[in-house]
């Protein structure tokens, strides 16, 4: 029996049409909802407010290491002070302070390692005090980072002591 | 004279290349869109650290507070008195506490513990320090019982 080649060999031409507008919408879909913010992050500690009638030691039996922020009448730093020592007011003022954490940590760890954990840090900020100073003293409580980017850990604990009235 | 007529055959266009570039520019802004902080306003002028670091678990139980100051396009603070931003809402700090209640009784009523909740704080860095403390003191308060707190920062470039 004869079969006739039926079959074609020509290029099959696929409508593309529908797929190209829906990827267009959606190339304007996410062009639309781009937000272009700075990355953020957080301080991974517990912040209790320091109750009123709080005791003033800690779990360590060692009392909590003091940071106290006064503020000049326009909200900016006019002394920063470390367990009662005046450490200054300018940016030096925070690495001075981070030092000092650093030394006393290190001191804390030849008593046991576990001090360390326990040891809380108290800011005492002026009501008025811009935050993003407290937000430096977090910081400079915190830890440091070390050569490789990662972050070296001094204090885990930070509270603010009472709220003082403005 | 004898025109001849013309091939009136469809040009095909090679589609190809094109879907390539678009497939890649979707791609390109599906990567650099940042989905995880819908919740921040733009109003808000962070305080920038170095130490700060994106928490390394995405946090299950939490609620963004945006504490800012309403600001023109420059940057420059046009109204003294700070505000929590709620979408188009402004709420100031002495009205804010009917909004933590609600919120307090949305994780009670879907049956998280509240101690697990964290309470992510994105404060303007002009914002008075005592104003976060008197926040935080009635995130604590009886009735709304928040007890972890997270204090958001920009990361700062690494000098």
């Amino acid at each position: 029996m004869k079969l006739r080649n039926r079959v074609t060999t020509g290029k099959i031409s696929v409508d593309m049409t529908p797929m190209i507008d829906v990827v267009f919408q959606l190339l304007i879909f996410f062009m639309c909802t781009l937000k272009v913010i700075e990355p953020e992050g957080d301080f991974d500690i517990s912040m209790p407010l320091g109750a009123p009638s709080a005791s003033s030691t800690t779990d360590a039996e060692l009392p909590p290491f003091k940071v106290r922020l006064q503020a000049d009448a326009s909200g900016n730093l006019a002394t920063l002070s470390f367990n009662g020592r005046n450490l200054g007011s300018d940016v030096g003022a925070f690495k001075a302070l981070n030092s000092e954490v650093f030394r006393a940590v290190e001191s804390l760890k030849s008593i046991g390692p576990d001090q360390v954990d326990k040891q809380e840090v108290e800011i005492d900020p002026d009501y008025n005090l811009h935050y993003r100073h407290i937000i430096s003293a977090i910081g400079a409580c915190s830890g440091r980072l070390g050569k490789n980017g990662v972050m070296v850990r001094y204090i885990s604990k930070i509270k603010f002591a009472p709220r003082r009235e403005p | 004279m004898k025109i001849k007529p013309t091939n009136a055959s469809v040009t095909e266009l090679d589609m190809t290349p094109m879907i390539d570039i678009v497939f890649q520019l979707i791609t390109f802004f599906m990567v650099i869109n940042n989905f995880d902080q819908n919740e921040a306003d733009e109003r808000v002028s962070l305080p920038k650290d170095q130490l700060a670091k994106p928490p390394a678990v995405q946090r299950k139980n939490s609620f963004t507070l945006n504490f800012g100051f309403d600001r023109d396009n420059k940057g420059v603070i046009l109204d003294p008195s700070p505000y929590f931003f709620f979408g188009d809402e402004r709420i100031p700090l002495a009205s804010v506490r009917p909004r933590l209640q609600q919120e307090s009784q949305f994780f009670r009523t879907v049956g998280t513990e509240l101690a697990e909740v964290t309470v992510e704080i994105r404060a303007d860095a002009e914002i008075p320090s005592g104003m976060i403390q008197e926040l935080i003191q009635i995130c604590q308060e009886n009735g709304i019982e928040f007890q972890r707190f997270a204090l958001k920062v920009t990361q700062a470039q690494i000098q």
